[in-house]
């Protein structure tokens, strides 16, 4: 890996990484402040929420509406909109225009006349968007540890809210990787962006859909949301050697490849 | 101690059925500046990104110093320096910051001097944001930047687009002076003059082949002669005929002209029995030679 090439991508990506850091810390802060409030009229929510089918909240992880008066149940189920959704989004945006933007932006053709190999580029790259993707995780993980502290208003367990977070995190990489991938694959750039975030929330979509309607529950195996142990309350939950194995096997299964392939691609302005 | 500072070989590039460049094969010697000249679209810029592996080659091989384009890529790049045709300096930079960027790459960390000498060869503002250039000033920032690490091997493609007649004249200089001190050139161009100006040697290339190699003084020799005749009464088919015609017959009025490669004795013999109302010979410009070759 080239540190010339990792230290010069960090600065470049550093200021979206603290916009994006500040809108999630933002979203999360707001909506553990609405937490007291939350407990605080639980009797007149409860009322409400029976009039909701209980499958529209089954997919953000609430199987049982007391959950929600915990502080880790109101946190899971907000994480998911969050952490997941928007991290996701972040994520596949980097990663899919990380390598491509040399070319779409014309720079190609100096960063590959210099003494770097494929090899260099691509990990340099891969390196930046993996450090990115773990410092966006950790400071909303912070922030949320923290509001979680600043509300709660009984006995919370660190380790739902950690196995969560590490869910989160794999899911994120996991889309961070299908965007290298893509990009490999793409001769025309310009509309990857777009396609990118589409892919998350399409991928979203179909993971509400199965959750919500039954006919369609075997449709969510084809998004990764759905391999994400949302039902954080539920006793007993912990990290599932498979739902890790699952993340970690379908990344590298993808990097490899997006490395193969960028190793031969042809690369034009 | 290669024979060649590049050797390419065979070397083709097919772009699913449309063919970029094929069996492209020629060397350059060490110290020479070898032009490489070509209409817009006959492979000049194919061949180029094969040997900076941008782009890779269908068949055939490329070495630089005896190293393969593809093996040992990282290797040549640190001996070679390369002026692109249509490229961007990262915008966000400054100029000062570009051109640092670049040069930790061949592990040195401002150019030993040799930027400013050539920024104010160029005119050349370093302060400057990328962003702020117009589009001569970018092409000077690519120009310092493939000279500031000392290449040995210096590629440029169409490297003049953009400058006025002032930097261009100073850029032909640097060139003459960086080959004089041992840098072997490389340098594509459409642009005939330029390569008059600087080439001994030159590869024509058309519709991705090459249509001609040779000196160009040796193109300037050649046997080709420019032939007007002004028939007169005389039926101008009579002169399509003639033995040792290149090309086509063109007509202007009552003039008509066409390239001649036969012997000129044949020719002063054959029109000596004719009643024709004039006659020039006249030597081809180089321009004419090489649109002789494109045609």
């Amino acid at each position: 890996m080239n540190m010339n090439l990792f230290f010069r991508e960090m600065r470049r990506n550093a200021m979206g990484l603290l916009l994006w850091m500040a809108v999630i810390t933002l979203l999360i802060s707001v909506t553990m402040s609405m937490y007291r409030t939350f407990i605080d009229n639980q009797s007149k929510v409860l009322g409400m929420m029976n009039l909701i089918p209980k499958g529209a909240l089954q997919f953000k992880g609430v199987s049982n509406f007391n959950d929600l008066f915990s502080v880790m149940g109101f946190y899971a189920v907000n994480n998911v909109i969050y952490m997941m959704v928007l991290g996701s989004i972040y994520a596949i945006v980097l990663s899919s225009n990380i390598l491509l933007k040399e070319e779409y932006g014309k720079t190609a053709d100096f960063l590959l006349s210099w003494p770097l190999s494929r090899s260099d580029i691509f990990f340099g790259k891969l390196a930046v968007f993996t450090l990115n993707v773990f410092l966006l995780n950790l400071v909303t993980v912070v922030a949320g540890f923290i509001s979680i502290e600043i509300v709660k208003t009984g006995p919370f367990s660190i380790k739902p809210f950690l196995v969560l977070s590490l869910y989160t995190f794999l899911l994120n990489f996991l889309f961070g990787a299908i965007g290298l991938f893509i990009s490999t694959l793409i001769r025309k750039p310009k509309a990857i962006t777009t396609f990118s975030i589409g892919l998350v929330l399409i991928m979203y979509f179909i993971f509400t859909l199965s959750k919500i309607t039954e006919s369609a529950s075997d449709l969510g195996y084809l998004s990764p949301f759905k391999y994400v142990n949302t039902e954080a309350m539920k006793p007993g939950y912990g990290l599932e050697p498979w739902r890790v194995l699952f993340f970690a096997g379908l990344s590298a299964l993808l990097l490899v490849f997006s490395f193969r392939i960028y190793r031969r691609k042809d690369i034009y302005l | 101690m290669p024979s060649h500072v590049l050797d390419i070989s065979r070397l083709s590039k097919l772009y699913g059925k449309t063919i970029g460049i094929e069996d492209v094969s020629f060397t350059l010697d060490e110290g020479e500046i070898f032009g490489f000249i070509g209409p817009n679209g006959a492979g000049k810029s194919t061949t180029i990104r094969i040997l900076l592996n941008l782009i890779f080659p269908s068949g055939g091989t490329a070495k630089i110093m005896g190293m393969d384009v593809i093996k040992d890529s990282k290797k040549i790049k640190k001996i070679t320096g390369y002026i692109p045709s249509d490229a961007n300096a990262y915008p966000y930079m400054t100029v000062n910051e570009f051109l640092n960027y670049c040069m930790r790459f061949y592990g040195q960390k401002n150019g030993n001097g040799r930027r400013n000498e050539l920024a104010e060869i160029f005119d050349l503002d370093l302060k400057k944001k990328i962003s702020d250039l117009s589009f001569g000033n970018r092409r000077k920032v690519s120009i310092v930047q493939s000279l500031q690490h000392n290449p040995l091997f210096l590629i440029m493609d169409e490297p003049t687009t953009g400058l006025d007649p002032l930097i261009q004249s100073r850029f032909f200089d640097l060139i003459r002076e960086e080959n004089k001190k041992g840098m072997t050139l490389f340098f594509s161009s459409h642009i005939l003059s330029e390569i008059q100006l600087l080439c001994k040697r030159v590869a024509i290339i058309k519709d991705g082949k090459i249509a001609n190699l040779e000196d160009i003084e040796s193109l300037r020799r050649k046997q080709l002669k420019k032939i007007k005749i002004w028939p007169g009464e005389i039926n101008h088919s009579v002169f399509l005929t003639i033995p040792g015609i290149e090309g086509d017959v063109t007509r202007a009025g009552d003039m008509l002209s066409f390239m001649y490669s036969g012997d000129i004795n044949d020719l002063v013999r054959l029109l000596s029995v004719k009643k024709i109302a004039n006659l020039t010979i006249e030597e081809p410009s180089l321009e004419e030679i090489f649109m002789h070759y494109y045609n």
